[in-house]
């Protein structure tokens, strides 16, 4: 029954993105997605939560759960120009919540994009400020999906969960809870591309971002589990929202034909 | 007297602002209220299934908690803070004593998942509605379509806390010219004109402003700090309205004064100095035992009885 509602849902969403592609003035005959896949890593090799891993400075750590949103994402074309992905205020619609636990929530889908030579991305880690205080949102914004502050309301905007030996936390406890309301603005990311990505209405591309973790704790700031363990305010978070920014790199990008996206959807 | 199932409309009374929170997002329909009144009065939010949004907030103290210094919660745990009544909550920019809840829909979620209040979570109470016998059925005739989820859930209690105006008391009747007051009564309201306005503003009788009040020289609850950051912060709280304060007994933060006339002793004799106190209140507001009587002559015509027995507000058993 389950199996049926998401197929049905993936056509309806199909048959909207077609509808969007038709609506889109200037836009080329269809305009496809890119898609985009985010592999965890630290430094070369893969993530594996429990696993214990070291910082520049000896200290270890684990991770246990890494969950955040991206959102507002563009693309900048080789003239400057920017592409908006859109975002609907009645849906969640742009708005990803990336779980590493989540295979599916590692590779989404933006655009469709306009025909174009594309030399880089940006986007927030995070939710915007207008979105943070809209009221009550459904889908990945859904409140009851845990990433949510009660205390001070809005989203947590990056949520890390471990362990390390050095922590002075009960159970030597990492809690890194990124979030804020409008004093505490999402971080920006912008990733510049190797090479110029062409999109075409046959040829679509596949963005592969490693998100670093070893960057948490060795990034813009050296972070300390021992001086640091937890982290659940705007103030005491604002060193590791820096250095969630940073996690971000392209590894590399590839060629998506028409047909592997159809596949996708 | 309003029938119990009529509905609701946001009305702006004559001479108030713009409302904050916009129900062109949520329309507000039979249904939609009719489901949030039914949601407030359900302890079915609570963990335990014991606590309900009404069990605290009482219709008859304007929706505060009357006798009760500080929320009682689930397991009969105390809260830290005094249980603010419930109206005009359109009107108002951030909500809690702290201004921790930034959007009307938003602040159901905050008693639900405290620990000390309803003790359980969003997504709990929205696994317990949709296994529900009845609920979806109603979720379905408030919405239009099939579907128990947190944003109905929310957008519905919001229909209900955010249609509970409350502007018909014997102040507005006189404000609108269709009432007098007693001499007495009218010098109260010179009175707090005089000494009390400039927080407690008209005609929604607060600022919204986070201000310390004098209650101690070291603040036991660090009140808009937490939220803001801010040092200068400390021991601040908002600006309550004071509209049916003489029915939300008791009073300030943490509930420790149980009547009137123990607040103005302390306006009058018991500011604290503290690097934060509000400069308004450094020399306190010393009155006469006549300009007491009158200020608090006044304050009784705060109340709103149609608005405590207004029917569409209370609890039903349908």
């Amino acid at each position: 029954m389950k199996r049926k509602m998401n197929l049905a849902a993936r056509r309806l969403a199909a048959a909207w993105l077609l509808l969007l592609a038709g609506c889109d003035h200037g836009a080329a005959q269809g305009a496809l997605p890119l898609r985009i896949e985010i592999s965890h890593v630290v430094g070369d090799a893969p993530l594996q939560l429990g696993d214990s891993y070291k910082t520049a400075t000896g200290d270890a750590w684990s991770a246990e759960r890494l969950r955040y949103y991206l959102s507002n994402f563009r693309l900048r074309r080789a003239d400057g120009s920017w592409f908006v992905n859109p975002q609907s205020a009645d849906s969640s619609r742009g708005y990803f919540l990336v779980d590493e636990a989540d295979a599916a929530s590692k590779q989404f889908q933006i655009g469709p994009l306009p025909a174009g030579t594309y030399s880089g991305i940006e986007f927030l880690v995070g939710v915007d400020p207008a979105r943070n205080g809209a009221g009550a949102q459904t889908g990945t914004l859904d409140p009851a999906r845990g990433m949510f502050w009660t205390w001070n309301t809005g989203y947590i905007f990056f949520q890390f969960e471990g362990h390390s030996p050095q922590s002075t936390d009960a159970e030597h406890a990492l809690t890194y809870h990124i979030g804020g309301g409008t004093s505490a603005p999402a971080r920006s990311v912008f990733l510049q591309f190797q090479a110029p990505v062409e999109i075409t209405a046959e040829n679509s591309a596949e963005l592969h971002l490693h998100v670093d973790l070893a960057r948490l704790f060795d990034g813009a700031h050296v972070l300390h589990p021992a001086t640091q363990p937890t982290a659940m305010d705007p103030a005491a978070s604002a060193e590791i929202a820096d250095n969630s920014a940073g996690l971000f790199r392209i590894d590399h990008v590839h060629k998506l034909p028409k047909a592997g996206l159809a596949a996708a959807l | 007297m309003i029938a119990a199932r009529a509905t609701p409309r946001l009305q702006v009374p004559q001479g108030w602002p713009a409302p904050r929170y916009d129900f062109a997002g949520n329309p507000v329909t039979a249904a939609g209220f009719a489901l949030g009144r039914r949601l407030f009065y359900d302890p079915i939010l609570s963990r335990d299934g014991n606590i309900a949004c009404g069990n605290c907030h009482q219709q008859f103290a304007a929706f505060a908690h009357l006798d009760h210094r500080v929320s009682h919660g689930i397991g009969g745990v105390n809260g830290k803070r005094n249980t603010p009544g419930l109206f005009n909550l359109a009107w108002q920019p951030d909500l809690m004593w702290d201004g921790s809840v930034h959007h009307l829909e938003m602040q159901p979620v905050a008693p639900m998942s405290n620990p000390v209040e309803m003790g359980g979570s969003l997504a709990l109470a929205v696994d317990k509605l949709r296994r529900d016998a009845r609920y979806p059925e109603l979720f379905a005739q408030a919405f239009g379509s099939p579907g128990v989820d947190s944003q109905r859930l929310l957008r519905a209690l919001a229909q209900f806390t955010g249609t509970l105006v409350s502007a018909d008391s014997r102040y507005d009747r006189y404000v609108q010219g269709r009432e007098a007051f007693t001499p007495q009564e009218r010098t109260g309201l010179d009175l707090f004109r005089q000494h009390c306005a400039s927080c407690h503003r008209e005609p929604l009788f607060s600022d919204f402003s986070y201000r310390n009040n004098g209650l101690d020289a070291a603040p036991r609850d660090a009140g808009r700090a937490v939220i803001s950051g801010r040092v200068q912060d400390q021991g601040r709280f908002r600006v309550p309205s004071l509209r049916n304060v003489a029915l939300t007994a008791p009073y300030m933060h943490d509930g420790r004064y149980e009547t009137l006339e123990q607040v103005l002793d302390h306006y009058a004799a018991g500011i604290q100095p503290s690097p934060t106190l509000d400069p308004l209140l450094a020399n306190g507001i010393p009155l006469t035992a006549e300009q007491r009587d009158a200020l608090l002559a006044f304050l009784d015509t705060l109340s709103d009885e149609n608005f405590i027995h207004d029917r569409r507000f209370a609890e039903t058993h349908d």
